[in-house]
């Protein structure tokens, strides 16, 4: 029993690990993208991916409130604001 | 590939290093012991014990029992702080609040409609029951809130915002109902001490030794946490409103929000 809770919790650090360097991954793009739709689109896999975190870190309170700010509202506002200023940066 | 960009992908990969050795390492800070901590045993412990109801708050959730009765306070500030971004943002367009908007918008296709209005209701099921089993499962009255702020939001750009101008969730009517629910938040906590004159605490929910009020413990056979119930509840409006009024200020079209920003490229 304590073996198997052992592994598990090996597990949810390799998870972890592999989830937040994926991350990482995706903010390269977000920054890197000239085209801001798709730059918005890169934030919020990532804020996914922060989310899937969260939920490994047994934090579900946090979860509930960071999808719905980070994935429906965040990426809503600043759609918003890429109509307004164009979608391509030059 | 430019030098700029070699650059940029090393500063990168560095970057990710520096964190990664020392996290790796355990060397920024102290690892928290495996165990269980002597606070958290106390309030697992205390909140929902049936065998010493002195200091239990009747909710098997015990983080919500934290956020809203033991450490009541706290929150109620932050739904302060909260409060008073809101108003500030409002503020800020003081000079069209409450007008209708000058373009009337048809929204999006058929199609978009029909699929959204059926999603809608997911959302709003989702977030309502978020808020109303906050004293059983994760989540409470601002988690809830925000997963239903979602909906008009999406419902503005589908729908337009003209439906939203000439229904009951217009601004003066949003105004109202955020003002109910704040005013409820703050009676919820006061209502203990107003109905025994003084012989109760500030934010007390169940039974105490030394003073003998007690909201509900169950609603039929479900616990329902005596205050938080109606504190999630309250939080849960209040939140969605103030998300759904900061975001009907955001999308006026900018014929009319242009209005009362002009100026400010001279100093005020």
């Amino acid at each position: 029993m304590q073996a198997g809770i052992g592994s598990l919790e090996d597990l949810a650090f390799i998870l972890l690990g592999i989830t937040s360097l994926t991350s990482v991954l995706f903010v390269i793009l977000a920054v890197k993208s000239r085209d801001l739709l798709m730059a918005v689109i890169y934030s919020a896999v990532q804020s996914t991916l922060y989310s899937l975190l969260l939920f490994l870190l047994l934090a579900p309170d946090i979860v509930l409130v960071y999808v719905a700010v980070s994935v429906g509202l965040l990426p809503l506002l600043t759609i918003m604001l890429v109509k307004k200023v164009g979608r391509y940066e030059t | 590939m430019k030098l700029r960009n070699i650059f940029f992908i090393a500063l990168i990969a560095f970057i990710t290093f520096i964190l990664l050795i020392p996290t790796l390492l355990g060397s920024i800070g102290v690892i928290p012991p495996k165990d269980v901590r002597d606070i958290a045993k106390l309030y697992l412990y205390l909140t929902y014990n049936q065998y010493n109801r002195s200091l239990w708050a009747a909710s098997p959730e015990a983080v919500t029992a934290i956020v809203w009765d033991y450490r009541g306070l706290d929150t109620l500030y932050e739904t302060m702080v909260f409060y008073t971004a809101i108003i500030a943002a409002l503020m800020l367009y003081s000079e069209i609040l409450g007008y209708r908007d000058i373009v009337g918008g048809i929204g999006l296709s058929f199609i978009v409609k029909r699929g959204f209005s059926i999603v809608l209701l997911a959302i709003i099921a989702v977030g309502f029951s978020t808020i109303l089993h906050g004293m059983l499962t994760p989540g409470g009255g601002f988690q809830g809130g925000a997963i239903v702020a979602v909906a008009p939001v999406i419902g503005i750009i589908v729908f337009s915002r003209r439906i939203f101008d000439y229904s009951k969730l217009s601004y003066k009517y949003l105004v109202a109902l955020r003002s109910i629910a704040l005013i409820g938040i703050v009676l919820t906590p006061l209502i203990p001490i107003i109905v025994t004159l003084g012989n109760a605490f500030i934010f007390q929910n169940q039974v105490k030794v030394l003073a003998r009020f007690s909201y509900p413990s169950t609603i039929i056979d479900v616990p329902m946490g005596g205050s938080l119930t109606f504190l999630n509840t309250f939080e849960g409006i209040a939140v969605f409103t103030a998300f759904m009024l900061a975001f009907l200020i955001l999308l006026y079209s900018e014929d009319l929000s242009k209005k009362p920003l002009e100026g400010e490229d001279i100093g005020y």
